[in-house]
């Protein structure tokens, strides 16, 4: 007879048997019988569940941005110089990444850009900054800047998929950091920033879902 | 006269220079490039192990050392003087180096070789394409699949720490659901599923390297049978009746034993005073009868009684 999802219908006793979908007929005529305060209701938890629902898509698709990178490697390679690093810094109580540390509060949406933007503030600044005569350690902030690199590289190429706009929290974050920094003389700026990477790791594994493969 | 010897002292001269300004080159080559710089660098990579190749130097009668420097693409693009000196690789012997452990980052990286013998150095010597190490070949793994009474068990080879695996498995039967299971690291067995009598079941496994994101082809599919329960059930049954015989025949036996022990062992029963036997058969033979019945029909005095006893 009829197909899945319709019945035959006959609207008179001289018409022909009709097939009727149910979605069609049956769902408009129910909604219709619902009371106004009920619709209202209906529709308004129903438009706050897209909402929620896009939220937490689009956040989770930022979050997933970096799921790649192997950041327990990166993070062994800075134990291995952490010590030496921080035995340089002449300046003990300036911290340049203090922000990141109460920036538990930077929200969701502002963590692509941030990120993004620190990246580019080791990678541009702090590395390069950063004249290092020993050959074992040079080789520890090698192995760390390129694999800088490749994040970049990767949270590039999430970006053109889902866009990543800097508000202006995010861009306020960033002055600050880039203020602190500029306040100290070049090479201890450079020596403090290398230092705290323990904080920006721990924050990029935190914020981007990041599972180290232990 | 003097002009013809002032000419010819002059051509003289200046054959005599353009000769030496000749053999400079010749001289200089001889005292700086004698050792040439290794040529037909290649990586040869797999399984995230990195070879970096050269055709050898050969200088007869002496020994060639190599020295290996990188440089990723963050020195390329913002230090491009600096080149560090590889891990394994200052000064080593065989046209081979292993730099697996100085490519740390997915980026592209730079390598050059030169050889040094004794105080001469040759020229740097560069790979021509920049080597990144998501090129790499990777190979299925192997495995050994084994049974551990019904568990199905697997081990994976150890490829190192950026392995994972993706181990597929499924009952070999029509319509069968493939299950996928995620091991975090080879070299250690991993319990699979615990499979059913009678029943056969195929597993294969790919190889998974998340800093470069990529997957390797699936390895061949291995299948194992686990033989029916039938026979075990018709001993268990047989075993389960033998005990239950026993629980019941034992007790019997032991309580039949003792009361044979009893009344073989154990004391005899005490006669009563009035049954034993104190005078001699004779006495009790020749009492007659007139006098049984006379006891039993007349009723005496005590002292008669006692007379009758007596006598």
């Amino acid at each position: 007879m009829c197909t899945k999802g319709a019945f035959p219908h006959r609207s008179a006793c001289s018409l022909p048997l009709t097939c009727v979908y149910t979605y069609i007929v049956c769902v408009p005529v129910l909604w219709g019988s619902v009371p106004w305060g009920m619709k209202l209701h209906c529709v308004s938890l129903w438009l706050l569940g897209t909402i929620l629902m896009l939220c937490s898509v689009d956040n989770h698709g930022l979050r997933r941005c970096l799921i790649s990178t192997d950041m327990h490697h990166i993070e062994e390679s800075f134990q291995e110089i952490k010590r030496a690093i921080q035995a340089k810094d002449t300046f003990p109580n300036v911290t340049i990444l203090s922000t990141l540390e109460t920036l538990q509060i930077i929200k969701p949406l502002d963590v692509c850009c941030v990120t993004k933007n620190l990246l580019a503030f080791y990678v541009d600044r702090v590395f390069k900054d950063h004249q290092e005569p020993n050959p074992k350690i040079l080789r520890k902030i090698s192995s760390i800047a390129n694999s800088f690199l490749y994040m970049q590289k990767t949270l590039r190429q999430c970006q053109e998929q889902r866009q990543c706009h800097c508000r202006q929290e995010a861009t306020n974050v960033t002055r600050v950091i880039h203020d602190n920094y500029d306040q100290l003389e070049v090479r201890s700026a450079a020596i403090k920033s290398l230092g705290e990477l323990d904080i920006f790791l721990a924050w990029i594994a935190k914020n981007h879902e990041v599972t180290s493969s232990a | 006269m003097q002009t013809f010897t002032m000419v010819l002292e002059e051509i003289w001269t200046s054959l005599f220079m353009w000769f030496f300004y000749a053999l400079i080159p010749c001289l200089l080559t001889d005292e700086v490039a004698i050792l040439p710089a290794p040529q037909n660098l290649s990586v040869l990579s797999t399984n995230m192990k990195h070879l970096l190749m050269w055709s050898p130097v050969i200088v007869p009668g002496e020994t060639v050392y190599y020295s290996v420097e990188y440089q990723g693409e963050y020195e390329s693009l913002y230090a491009s003087h600096i080149w560090i000196p590889s891990s394994w690789c200052s000064l080593t012997e065989g046209p081979e180096c292993d730099v697996t452990d100085d490519i740390t980052a997915t980026v592209p990286y730079n390598l050059r070789v030169r050889a040094t013998l004794g105080s001469q150095t040759s020229a740097w010597s560069i790979l021509k394409h920049p080597f990144n190490r998501n090129s790499t070949i990777l190979t299925p793994p192997g495995m050994e699949i084994t049974k551990d009474g019904f568990h199905l068990v697997i081990e994976l080879d150890d490829l190192g720490p950026q392995f994972e695996f993706l181990v597929a498995y499924w009952r070999r039967e029509p319509g069968a659901e493939e299950h996928v299971k995620m091991v975090r690291s080879g070299g250690i067995p991993v319990h699979l599923e615990t499979m059913e009598p009678g029943a056969a079941y195929c597993v294969k496994a790919q190889a998974f390297v998340k800093a470069i994101g990529r997957y390797s082809a699936f390895s061949q599919t291995e299948c194992v049978e686990v033989q029916g329960e039938a026979i075990p059930l018709v001993l268990a049954l047989f075993a389960f009746v033998g005990f239950m015989l026993i629980l019941v025949v034992v007790p019997l036996f032991v309580w039949k034993m003792g009361r044979l022990l009893q009344y073989s062992c154990c004391p005899v029963v005490v006669l009563p005073d009035t049954l034993k036997i104190t005078n001699s058969p004779q006495k009790l033979i020749s009492c007659r009868r007139e006098e049984v019945d006379a006891c039993a029909t007349a009723v005496m005095s005590p002292e008669e009684l006692l007379r009758a006893w007596i006598s």
